[in-house]
């Protein structure tokens, strides 16, 4: 089923601000500089203070981090996820279809918010983790590059990913009342490298092993990235809807209302329809 | 005048998500493919002393055929776009030179001419470029997996052979990258010599690459196809039913005699 069969009415245009360049610039400006200000302070401390799990400095200067992570992350996902949640659409059936594609504007910068993430944790901390361990013996699990890696820049991609599983299921007709299977395993399979770490380090724990990165310890954490891909999924599902929103949003294209999708959403994901708004 | 406006509107919203979905997809690919490769074969991308003959044009090209031949899928079967490889090949070398400077150079002080990463780049051209004049996946496989392995070595040859200059160091016939890895030692070093350095490799005169090169291009004609359906399965749009709606149609359908002339 194609999304031309049906129409709704009262299309009224959206703000230009609505799909603005600037809150989500400001976000990423943010997001990056904290990024960078966790660089500096593994460079001013990994070395100097980071060396002896039983030195007092150890303590204050990296377990004391990852105990602030721990709450701090706790905090930030229960009131992210639970503010979501709670001021979820409740008459989803009634959105209009201008609202509905401001509302994938939203929807776009917090998955790209995901996508920076686990950029972040799983390319750029992952392979500075691997230098650390080869330049430095480790004698403990918490070294400073894992409370960076895995005990920061990981959940923080769990939290954004999370939220924008909650946000569409809350916000979008298309991902309210069926589940997603791309969806599902692109943010769930991510996230199951997090008990990964688990296994690794416990086999850490367990043998001293030589820094051999390609250990077939670590490739659990590889298996799981590879839910990653599932974002050509979720891409091929929103995408058509969003085109097809702009169609009728601009151009009055028929479209399915919002209560249609609510029933059926397999018939909003013809890639097809994704093509260009100068195609139309 | 309004119309053209609402025009001009839709485009510059259109390009917008555009924007969005391409950033987005690159972002992940580099995070997801990076973390791939660096687990499978980042020893011999870190390092060059790494980069035998032997086991570097197996492994690096072997495990790096998985993302180009996912992402092909997606571009090719739905956009007939033929740059999947490429694209892949890209980001993962904009992923490897960022950690490369600024944490195996900047931050642990390891000089880039020991860290430079390996390039898939002339390899993924011919992917795509076969790709794209067979419209045949699995001719694809059959000859662009074989180049894949085979045009590994020699297209990264140019970047590795000043270092395979014999040099003679107290005493012993070495490589520059020998000796260079014998000024960084590290902790995975007893690894680099139990597995580089074993075997008929220093000894058996000729032949080894050629060998290991095709032995990798057999391999990875197999996984272009594994990860060509991998891609197809990732990229499905599959929606499921949750329990609770489920259940609720399973309920009306019993109610309208679904199971009425069901047998117990």
């Amino acid at each position: 089923m194609l999304q031309t069969e049906t129409t709704t009415t009262g299309v009224g245009l959206p703000e230009k601000s609505a799909f603005s360049w600037r809150k989500v610039g400001v976000f990423f400006g943010a997001l990056t500089v904290f990024y960078l200000l966790i660089n500096v302070y593994l460079r001013l401390f990994a070395f100097s203070k980071g060396l002896d799990y039983t030195s007092q400095d150890y303590s204050t200067y990296w377990m004391g981090m990852l105990l602030t992570e721990f709450v701090v992350e706790a905090i930030t996902a229960a009131a992210l996820w639970g503010w979501l949640w709670i001021t979820r659409d409740r008459a989803l059936d009634r959105l209009t279809p201008a609202e509905e594609l401001t509302r994938y504007w939203a929807w776009a910068a917090i998955v790209l918010s995901y996508a920076f993430s686990v950029y972040v944790g799983a390319s750029f901390f992952t392979e500075q983790d691997g230098t650390w361990h080869n330049t430095v013996v480790r004698d403990t699990d918490f070294t400073p590059s894992h409370i960076v890696e895995f005990y920061l820049t990981f959940p923080i991609y769990i939290i954004f990913g999370v939220a924008s599983l909650i946000y569409a299921m809350t916000r979008l007709p298309q991902f309210a009342t069926r589940i997603s299977l791309p969806y599902v395993i692109l943010i769930g399979s991510p996230i199951m490298i997090m008990p990964n770490i688990g296994l690794n380090e416990f086999g850490h724990t367990r043998w001293f092993m030589e820094e051999l990165f390609v250990a077939p310890l670590h490739w659990g954490f590889a298996f799981f990235g590879w839910g990653g891909l599932a974002i050509f999924g979720v891409g091929l599902q929103a995408c058509p809807r969003i085109m097809a929103l702009i169609h009728h949003v601009y151009y009055g294209k028929p479209i399915l209302s919002a209560s249609e999708v609510l029933k059926d959403p397999t018939g909003t994901c013809d890639p097809a329809c994704c093509y260009p708004a100068s195609e139309a | 005048m309004e119309e053209i406006q609402a025009d001009a509107e839709a485009k510059r919203v259109t390009r917008r998500f555009e924007w969005f979905l391409l950033v987005t997809i690159a972002l992940v690919l580099m995070g997801t493919y990076h973390l791939h490769q660096e687990l499978f074969a980042g020893d011999w991308s870190f390092w060059l002393d790494w980069k035998d003959r032997n086991w570097w044009p197996i492994i690096a090209p072997v495990s790096a055929i998985a993302y180009p031949a996912a992402t092909q899928w997606l571009l090719w079967t739905k956009f007939r776009m033929p740059f999947g490889a490429t694209l892949c090949a890209l980001l993962l070398l904009l992923a490897e030179w960022l950690s490369r400077y600024w944490n195996f150079w900047d931050w642990t002080h390891y000089p880039l001419n020991f860290v430079f990463p390996e390039t898939f780049v002339p390899a993924a051209v011919v992917l795509d470029v076969l790709l794209m004049l067979t419209g045949n996946w699995v001719v694809t496989a059959l000859i662009g997996g074989e180049l894949w392995g085979w045009l590994f070595y020699p297209t990264n040859w140019i970047m590795i052979a000043p270092y395979h200059v014999p040099v003679e160091y107290q005493g012993a016939l070495m490589s520059v990258a020998d000796v260079i890895s014998y000024m960084y030692v590290r902790t995975s070093t007893p690894e680099y010599l139990r597995i580089v350095e074993t075997g008929t490799m220093r000894s058996f005169a000729g032949g080894v690459t050629g060998v290991a090169a095709f032995f990798s291009g057999f391999l990875a004609a197999i996984l272009y196809a594994v990860w060509w359906i991998v891609g197809a399965l990732f990229g499905g749009t599959k929606f499921f039913k949750p329990y609770a709606v489920a259940t609720e149609e399973l309920r009306k359908a019993r109610e309208k005699g679904w199971d009425a002339g069901r047998t117990v």
